[in-house]
């Protein structure tokens, strides 16, 4: 056991911090604004705790070098299919590890003042206790599985704090459609380590890297394509971009973290891991090139007609991280992980801020560029977000509503009364008509509803019958009645028997049979 | 050290017999501390079992009849032990349901654990005279617990019972005396001796002889003709009888069944398919019947045969999975009826019916009964999570690997005992508020820790079965080996 071994607790600590504010919640102890400092103690120290523990693992790798990756043991194994419980420790790795425990400590502490006294205070910090955890996972998991796992923390913990509000329907109708958003992402994840596991035999990242460079081109572009959607969906690239928008819904420290720090860059740092095998598929590199290229346009253009500051912010943010990819897709890895650090630094600072800027900054706004003054149809473009959200509407959301719907229609017509489920009409009838027998007493326990229900009861009715007639009959019933008979008849033939003559003649019978 | 075992319970009752009839709370607590010491004695051998070792382990021997070749020899292999510890486990939950029993105590407590001693003896008895012995033993104190302290129709259910199992027993014993001659000069009647005997005879032989033994057992188990006794039995006996009637007594068929196929392989090959159908036919037939019964005992009851063709489904399948699940089930159905019959029964206690229809809203008046019995639905239906889920799964494995589609009639099974469950919980716990219902105390301290211990171990071995597999693991891969194709 190496103490490289440590690394484990880096994700595990924000998480059983997680586990233990929800605990003392639903104890009563961590509730209302007297528990507050219990909540924000048991979100903080083991944000430090596991910032302590990176910083040590950094002076470690910087003296002794990095052992690439850790297994602790296995996570699970069934039949040959086997996960392990292993960690990324190399220096992409440590060094985000170290940006992520930073930048979660420094939000975790800014909150504990910023809500203060908010309605909700303790289920923000479960939040983002478990976000802290889920994202320290996709960055330090040796598997794809721990990463995906991370992943999914991620997705939901955002979920959860874009609809911190959840009593305002635009909070929670857009804590959904992030969701929904990001669920194609998890699509393209899953696809990814499907095909992973089926061309490698394995989910480790690291023999991800070397098995993978026999492949073909279009072999390895088929097995990076799930995971580049799943990047460009959490990063918000451009087809997907609008979502990332409608985040900004959450308390602004949670949406320094997500969006201006860490989970917008967590597309980046799995295309960084996925580096040799982007490498090896040019169709990839291109596709990222022009997606990234159009991402950074696109956020350029509208970012410069934003009035609010959280928007201005997040399309910049949208531009530098569009930039990112397309370091990527020339293949300047280096320069990608650089940028990545840097501007989730300096987001993070900035969005923490962006509360005060109404005081920081004097004056009037700089007004748009000229090269977007003098032509309304961009400015119009711009300004709409290039119909980018009207045409995912028009494209999937429409149609799915429309297939739901005579879906809906199929299942109440044909399905409900198939297996006897109540119309919505006609429930509240049937629940009135249960009520009022069961208040006359009489009632029947064994019956069916539908379909199936029918075929059980009638089926039900006629072993019934069976089992009655036959099988109990003949244990009590017939049966003793067989052996009273036959009692009987026994004590018939004794009473003969006793009679002198008879036992003469069976005397003789007897000895002629000897004889 | 398997001989204390047995003597402890039948101290136990010795004990009882000197205490005077009218310290009603010693006989008590002496019954009680009898069985968990019993329980703790258990597990005691537990920790010294070695569960690698596939063959008998801590083995007694001594000479009883030397002229017939007869001897009193114990030794347990990993099946016996599982067996073990779940009777011994569900006397001392009988023992602690039996608060509510106060007239002729004394009698009641002794003829318990004379019960347990029996049963105790049929799971450690390596020699087919003592297994004999010990099976027909159990009958006598049941016949009295069933006919003194059962419901109205007591006289016939315990009538009714003794005559379906010593009817199969008479099978089972020619059976034996045909064993016990087949090999001319090696007259024994140890089971590992016997073993090559049996191996040997010809086909035709060991069908007959597995057909007799098949009888016997498939009364107790109960397969499906042979089950007419077990409604009545179970609804007219006591609770605390009823948990050990279908938490323990049923286990002996099955187990008996399993020493059977271990020493008739080839007749339990030929009669694969026999046995595949009469399971599938139980599984189905008994889950209908209880989804059919208003009283809530008598649903048990046939939820039992259900289950219990589930076992036969297991070991008919003939492969390591099957006989794995097989085993699993019987634990799993002892724990889940042991714990049906002990809620259901401290129902009835508290409300003197036993018709659903009866029963309303009891989730308000009684919250923790509500929640055990739930549970212990749950675990009925086999829900991953509990031990009926392993036990299913692995039924469910083996028998798709011998039987293939035909397996989808145990679905069929499960399902129909999913509506039946669901109606229970839906009846007893929902609904609104009855006049009748309310008042009713929730369960005591002692009702909710025999509750606990049996739904604890339930969800226990759901959990984390690798112990449990363990321990059966190599005494049914010996089994298993034997019909390796």
């Amino acid at each position: 056991m190496s103490g490289f071994d440590l690394i484990a607790l880096v994700p595990l600590l924000p998480l059983l911090a997680a586990g233990l504010i929800a605990l003392l919640h639903l104890a009563g102890i961590a509730q209302d604004e007297t528990g507050e400092p219990w909540t924000a103690r048991l979100a903080v120290w083991p944000a430090a705790l596991a910032l302590l523990i990176v910083l040590g693992l950094d002076l470690a790798a910087l003296a002794g070098g990095t052992p690439g990756s850790v297994q602790l043991g296995y996570w699970l194994v069934s039949g040959g299919f086997e996960v392990g419980a292993s960690f990324m420790v190399d220096a992409l790795a440590l060094g985000i590890g170290t940006l992520v425990a930073l930048i979660a400590f420094l939000t975790l502490r800014f909150s504990v003042n910023y809500l203060h006294r908010e309605a909700g205070f303790h289920r923000f910090f479960i939040a983002m206790c478990l976000f802290a955890g889920g994202m320290q996972l996709i960055v330090l998991a040796g598997n794809m599985a721990f990463s995906f796992v991370g992943w999914e923390l991620a997705g939901v913990s955002s979920y959860l704090l874009i609809g911190y509000a959840y009593d305002r329907p635009t909070a929670s109708g857009n804590a959904l459609r992030a969701l929904v958003t990001n669920r194609i992402g998890d699509a393209g994840f899953v696809l990814g380590i499907a095909l992973a596991y089926a061309w490698l035999g394995s989910l480790e990242w690291s023999v991800l890297s070397e098995r993978s460079q026999p492949f073909t081109t279009l072999a390895a572009a088929l097995l990076g394509i799930g995971f580049v959607v799943a990047a460009l969906a959490k990063s918000a690239q451009v087809p997907f971009a609008p979502w990332i928008a409608r985040a900004l819904e959450g308390p602004t420290p949670s949406s320094a973290i997500f969006y201006g720090a860490l989970m917008v860059h967590a597309g980046v740092y799995l295309l960084l891991r996925l580096a040799p095998l982007i490498e090896h598929s040019p169709a990839l590199m291109g596709l990222l090139v022009v997606l990234g290229g159009s991402t950074a346009l696109y956020g350029y253009f509208v970012g410069l007609t934003q009035t609010d500051v959280k928007s201005a912010l997040i399309f910049a943010t949208t531009t530098q991280v569009g930039l990112m990819f397309v370091a990527c897709g020339l293949g300047w890895f280096e320069l990608a992980a650089w940028h990545l650090a840097l501007h989730a630094a300096f987001r993070s600072y900035q969005f923490l801020a962006s509360p005060s800027y109404m005081h920081l900054i004097g004056g009037a706004a700089r007004p748009v560029p000229s090269l977007l003054a003098h032509r309304q149809w961009l400015y119009t473009a711009a300004l709409q977000r290039f119909w980018l959200e009207p045409l995912a509407e028009r494209l999937l959301v429409r149609p799915t509503r429309e297939l739901a719907q005579d879906m809906r229609v199929i299942d109440e017509q044909v399905v409900s009364r198939l297996v006897g489920l109540p119309e919505k009409a006609k429930a509240a009838a049937l629940l009135d008509r249960v009520e009022q027998a069961r208040h006359q007493g009489a009632q029947a326990v064994v019956y069916g509803h539908g379909a199936a229900g029918k075929l059980l009861e009638r089926v039900a009715d006629r072993l019934d019958h069976f089992e009655r007639h036959l099988v109990l009959q003949a244990g009590g019933g017939r049966m003793a009645w067989l052996l009273r008979q036959v009692g009987q008849w026994l004590v018939a033939v004794e009473s003969l028997l006793e009679r002198p003559r008879y036992l003469l003649l069976l005397i003789m019978a007897t000895l002629v049979v000897i004889l | 050290m398997l001989k204390s075992l047995l003597f402890i319970p039948l101290f136990g009752a010795a004990l009882v017999a000197l205490v005077p009839a009218r310290f009603a709370w010693l006989v008590r607590a002496v019954a009680l501390a009898t069985t968990a010491v019993a329980f703790g004695y258990a597990i005691w051998i537990y920790q010294q079992f070695d569960p690698g070792f596939a063959g008998v382990q801590f083995y007694e021997s001594h000479t009883w009849n030397p002229r017939l070749g007869s001897a009193f020899v114990l030794a347990i292999d990993g099946i016996s032990l599982a067996m073990l510890l779940l009777g011994t486990l569900l006397c001392l939950v009988a023992v602690i349901a039996s608060a509510s029993i106060r007239e002729r105590a004394k009698g009641y407590y002794m003829l318990l654990l004379v019960l347990e001693t029996a049963m105790l003896g049929v799971f450690m008895a390596r020699d087919w005279s003592l297994f004999y012995v010990f099976w027909e033993l159990t009958l006598i104190p049941l016949f009295f617990l069933i006919d003194r302290w059962g419901g109205k129709n007591r006289h016939r259910a315990a009538l009714n019972f003794v005559l379906y199992t010593l009817g199969g027993s008479v099978f089972m014993l020619v059976a034996l005396l045909v064993l016990y001659d087949a090999a001319p000069g090696q007259q024994v009647l140890e089971m590992t001796l016997i073993l090559e005997t049996g191996r040997a005879l010809p086909e035709q032989m060991q069908i007959l002889l597995f057909l007799g033994l098949l009888i016997g057992f498939g009364v107790k188990m109960p397969i499906f003709p042979l089950h007419g006794w077990l409604p009545l039995a179970h609804v007219e006996a006591p609770s605390p009888v009823s948990i050990l009637l279908s938490g323990i007594l049923l286990k002996m068929g099955s187990y008996g069944l399993i020493r059977a196929a271990s020493m008739l392989p080839m007749a339990a090959e030929a009669l694969q398919g026999l046995l595949v159908t009469l399971a599938l036919v139980s599984v189905v037939y008994g889950g209908i019947l209880a989804w059919r019964q208003r009283d809530l005992k008598a649903m048990i009851a046939y939820s039992s045969v259900s289950h219990m063709g589930v076992v036969l489904l297991g070991l008919a399948a003939l492969n390591p999975a099957g006989i794995t699940g097989a085993v699993m089930q019987m634990v799993a159905h002892g724990l889940v009826a042991g714990a049906l019959f002990l809620l259901i029964g401290l129902l009835y206690e508290r409300t003197h019916t036993r018709d659903i229809a009866d029963y309303s809203s009891l989730v308000r008046t009684m919250p923790r009964f509500a929640f055990f019995t739930v549970l212990t639905l749950v675990a009925a239906i086999g829900l991953p999570g509990t031990a009926g889920f392993i036990a299913e799964l692995h039924v469910l494995i083996g028998g798709f690997q011998a039987w293939g589609g035909w397996i989808v009639f145990l679905s069929l099974g499960v399902l129909v005992s999913a509506a039946y469950a669901l109606r229970t919980v839906g009846r007893l716990f929902t609904g609104p508020v009855a006049a009748r219902m309310q008042g009713l105390p929730d369960l005591t301290v002692t009702e909710l820790a025999a509750a606990g211990v049996l739904t604890a171990g339930s969800l226990l071995i759901g959990i984390y079965p690798t112990p449990a597999l363990a321990l059966i693991g190599a005494s049914v891969d010996r089994l298993a080996q034997l019909f390796v194709p």
